[in-house]
Parts: C-alpha cells; structure tokens; sequence
C-alpha cells in the first residue's frame, strides 16, 4: 500500500502550483506597496522607469515609426511637470471641470454625424475636415500605463487626445514639418521632457530647406504663439464645437501661420 | 476547436545542428490550442484541479493554456531576436549543450515539442501528441514544458512515443544555486527583461509572463521526480550557468 502512496505523495510536493514562502518570490514592482491604480496600469520601479526613459528614447530615435516608444518616453519623464499641469487646471473653472468629468476623445465618445452637420469655420467642422484631409482617426492613442497616479495618468491621457485638436487650431499638417511645430508649441505650453526632446531631435530628420524655414520662420511662431496662448489644457473642446475656429482662436491669441506648409517637407 | 495559428516557441542555432541532422528524421511539434479533456489520472490532481497558476496570476485551467497562447502569439514576431538580447546570446549555447547531450545518429527518430522556429513541424498539443505509440528514439522540449498546463500529461504522452530504450530530454529554467547569483538574476529578469520586452517588442505583459512563470516551474530535484513519476528511469539532470537553466534526461525502459 506505502509503495502505491509514494508517487501520490511525491507528485503532491512536486506540483508546480504550490506556492512556496512569500519571502522567496519576488513581487511585482509596486510604487508605494499598491498594485495597479487604473485599468492598465503597470506599476514600476524606479530603475525600471529609468531603464524605460532610456530604453524608449533611443528606440524612438532609431525607429521614429515606434509612436509607442514616444509615448512611454512621456509617461516615464513627466510625473513632475504633469503634477504642475494638473495644478494649472485645478486653478481654472474650465480645467476644473475637465478634470472633474474627464472627457475622452475617442471615436466612441464624439458624435461624428453632429460635427460633420457644423457650419464650415466651426471648430468641430474644421477638427473632422482636418482628420479628414490627413486621414487620422482619434482612436490611435494608446492608453497610459506607467504613470503612477491615476489623476496624471487622466492628464497626460487628455494631453494626448488634445494633440489633434492642436493641429486644428495651429493649422498645422501632420507631416514631419508640422509635427515638430506642434511639438515646439507643446513644449513651450506644457514644459513635458517628452515634448521638449521631441522638438529638440525632431529636425534632426529634416533637410536643409525645411530646417532653414523651420528655425527662421516656424519654430518662432511656435514659440510666439505657445508664450501668448493661456494653458490648451483649460480648454473643454467638446463644448466649444460650435464655436467659430477663428473666433478661438482670436480668444486664445493664436496668430496665422508664417506660411502654408503643406506641400515641404 | 479549430486549429489556430501555431506558435513559435524555440530557435535554432549553431553549427553543431546543422551537420549532425543531416540523415535524421527530425519532426517538430509546435502546439496548438490545448483542448484535450482532461482524462481521469491521479484523483489528488482532479481534485486541485481547477486552478493554476499563469505566472504569479491565479487563473482557471481552462483559462491558462489560452492565456499563454496569447502570450506566443505576441511574441512570435520578434522572438528570436528578444532571446538573443534578453540572454545575451546565450541561449544558443545551452542548446548547443542540448544537442551535444543527445548526439543525434543519421536515421535517428527525433520528436521536439514545442519547436518554435524550428524545421518540418506538425501542429499538436503536447498533452495529446498525435502520434502512435513507440515511434520515437529521442523525445526534446526546449523552453516549453513550463508553459504547458498539466506538465504530468506531458510527460506521460513523452513517454508514450518514445521507443523502449527510447530517450526523453529537457532543457528548461531552472533554479539557480547560488544565493549571489540569484539575487542578480532576480533582479535582472525583474527590473531589465519586461523593460526590454517593452521597448524592443512593445509588449511588457508577457515578458512579465516568461520571469514568472519561470518562478513558478520546478526545482531540478522536484522536475526529477515528476519525470521518474511519468516511468522513466534513470534520470539525470545536469545545471547550467549556476542553475538558470537545467538539462533533464530520462530513459523509457
């Protein structure tokens, strides 16, 4: 009968689903003990988000097409600068209530039927056309993961979804020439490393054309314009449809671009 | 349930492979979805048997083996190059060491499980292999009997193709030995894997996966038993590079 016992015992011991002694298994990194904050929140240590930081910035130096890697070099390098936007929002009553509400921009959440019905000139009109003409789709932001907080994670969450909404207002393409414009505008309205080292090695790609009428002419207004402009974050664009685009543009002292870039770069 | 796109779940490399397959019948098996029901074996596994582990997750049976499918599909792409950087190229030694173990003759039958980007394959399951019984003289499963939900099934299907005199071989992580080191690969295959996971193949989860699941696998001395429980005899197993991985063998009497 004992012959019989042994396998059984033996296989008892020696299945893998026994958990050994807590003090043996290594957990996954947790930032302050708690485990994930939000819906794909993957918490990290601080190695790991320096590892990230770097691993992120030279991968979207080597492979520009890696928009993910741009991305996670954002969320690793902002906690700092996203508590300073997340207090400029606080303090204003529009900001506020995005904070509050957290609006999403996304396929789902827009009402794409209603903003094609707009009057030409509306914000909402010229924010389709515009998605229209470059054939982008707001649904191609990622979600945040390794912010860990879930209120900065809603903000630099926001500050993705608002991107499209800056090229709208800037009437900046989204070729390589207007991306760095907008970048150059983030970075001076936001101060995230991210935007700053985007718009630093950003036109490192560029040829000698375009890089001349970037530092001349663009880059300048850019800068002008981010100075002048109060925080875009502040802005509750979902209410602001119907607004004429130029009118908005008058209220947040955005002037006309130096040129038409469509066709450089 | 219909087959799906297999995955790829080991490559190789070196010379040593190369001349010493010419002449040999090599078959590779890559898995496919896991749906064999679960016959009745021991009835302490029936009773344990609802869940299991998926890394450190807690999961359902059912669930696992589509969990790590999804795991393989995802990193199918860029696998052999994230072996190479996440073992600095090391793993090919340790298959090398593999293949030099089992010094493979012209006309030797030769089944590897879970081949990954390997040669002719066929699509299976490694808990169900579609093969006759005592087909073959050498039975290898490098980097996936770990990943497989009921490692005991597996073995006993190893056994069951395999010849009388028939071997059975297994490279897999293992623990290491030394507290030192360790402590290192800990942290190595904590702080550094998932973040080249992420930045290399843009998916952090299931590099997650691969260093807790390789937690979860068995000591050598626990592996051993559960391959002599399977009815091999003679087992052996041989730790490389302090224990990180270990070579099992076992003979089918």
């Amino acid at each position: 009968m004992a012959t019989l016992l042994l396998p059984v015992l033996r296989r008892l011991r020696g299945l893998p689903g026994l958990p050994r002694p807590a003090a043996e298994m290594p957990l996954r990194a947790r930032s302050d003990g708690a485990g994930p904050l939000y819906s794909h929140h993957i918490p990290t240590s601080p190695l790991q988000k320096a590892l990230l930081a770097a691993g992120s910035a030279a991968m979207a130096l080597y492979n520009p097409y890696r928009h993910d890697m741009v991305a996670v070099l954002g969320e690793t390098t902002g906690h700092r600068t996203l508590k300073v936007l997340r207090d400029r929002m606080r303090r204003d009553p529009e900001g506020a209530q995005i904070l509050q509400e957290r609006p999403r921009i996304s396929t789902s959440t827009l009402d794409l039927g209603k903003l094609q019905s707009l009057p030409e000139g509306s914000l909402g009109r010229e924010y389709l056309r515009f998605l229209d003409v470059n054939r982008v789709s707001p649904d191609t932001r990622a979600p945040t993961r390794f912010v860990d907080d879930e209120e900065l994670a809603y903000v630099i969450q926001r500050y993705r979804e608002v991107h499209d909404m800056l090229h709208t207002l800037l009437g900046m393409p989204t070729n390589i020439l207007g991306e760095i414009v907008v970048k150059w505008f983030e970075a001076v309205q936001t101060g995230l490393p991210m935007c700053i080292l985007g718009a630093l090695f950003g036109p490192i790609q560029l040829g000698a054309q375009s890089l001349q009428v970037l530092v001349s002419e663009l880059i300048p207004w850019a800068v002008q314009n981010g100075r002048t402009a109060p925080c875009v974050l502040n802005l509750y664009y979902e209410r602001r449809w119907e607004q004429s685009l130029r009118a908005l543009r008058e209220e947040l002292g955005i002037t006309a671009p130096p040129m038409h870039i469509q066709g450089l770069a | 349930m219909a087959a799906p796109r297999s995955c790829a779940l080991w490559s190789y490399c070196g010379r040593g492979w190369s001349w010493a397959m010419r002449g040999c019948q090599l078959l590779g098996l890559r898995s496919s979805w896991p749906g064999a029901p679960l016959s009745a074996r021991l009835l302490s596994q029936e009773k344990r048997a609802t869940e299991t582990h998926f890394g450190f997750e807690t999961v359902s049976e059912e669930e696992k083996g589509g969990k790590v499918y999804q795991v393989f599909e995802s990193v199918a792409k860029k696998y052999d190059v994230m072996n190479d950087m996440m073992s600095l190229g090391i793993h090919r030694v340790w298959k090398d060491l593999l293949l030099w173990k089992m010094r493979p003759l012209p006309g030797t039958q030769l089944l590897d499980v879970a081949g990954g980007t390997g040669l002719a394959w066929v699509l299976g399951d490694a808990e169900e292999l579609p093969f006759d019984d005592d087909k073959f003289d050498i039975y290898t499963i490098a980097f996936g009997i770990r990943n497989v939900t009921h490692i005991d099934q597996a073995l006993q299907e190893a056994h069951r193709v395999l010849k009388p005199g028939g071997r059975f071989l297994c490279l897999e992580f293992s623990q290491v030995n030394n507290p030192l080191i360790s402590r290192l690969y800990d942290l190595y295959s904590f702080q550094v894997i998932p973040v080249l996971g992420e930045v290399i193949a843009g998916d952090w989860k299931s590099y997650q996966y691969l260093v807790e699941s390789i937690r979860r696998f068995p000591s050598q001395e626990e592996f051993k038993e559960m391959i002599e429980d399977a009815g091999f005899h003679k087992v052996t197993y041989e730790s490389l590079t302090s224990g990180i991985v270990a070579i099992h063998s076992g003979f089918k009497l």
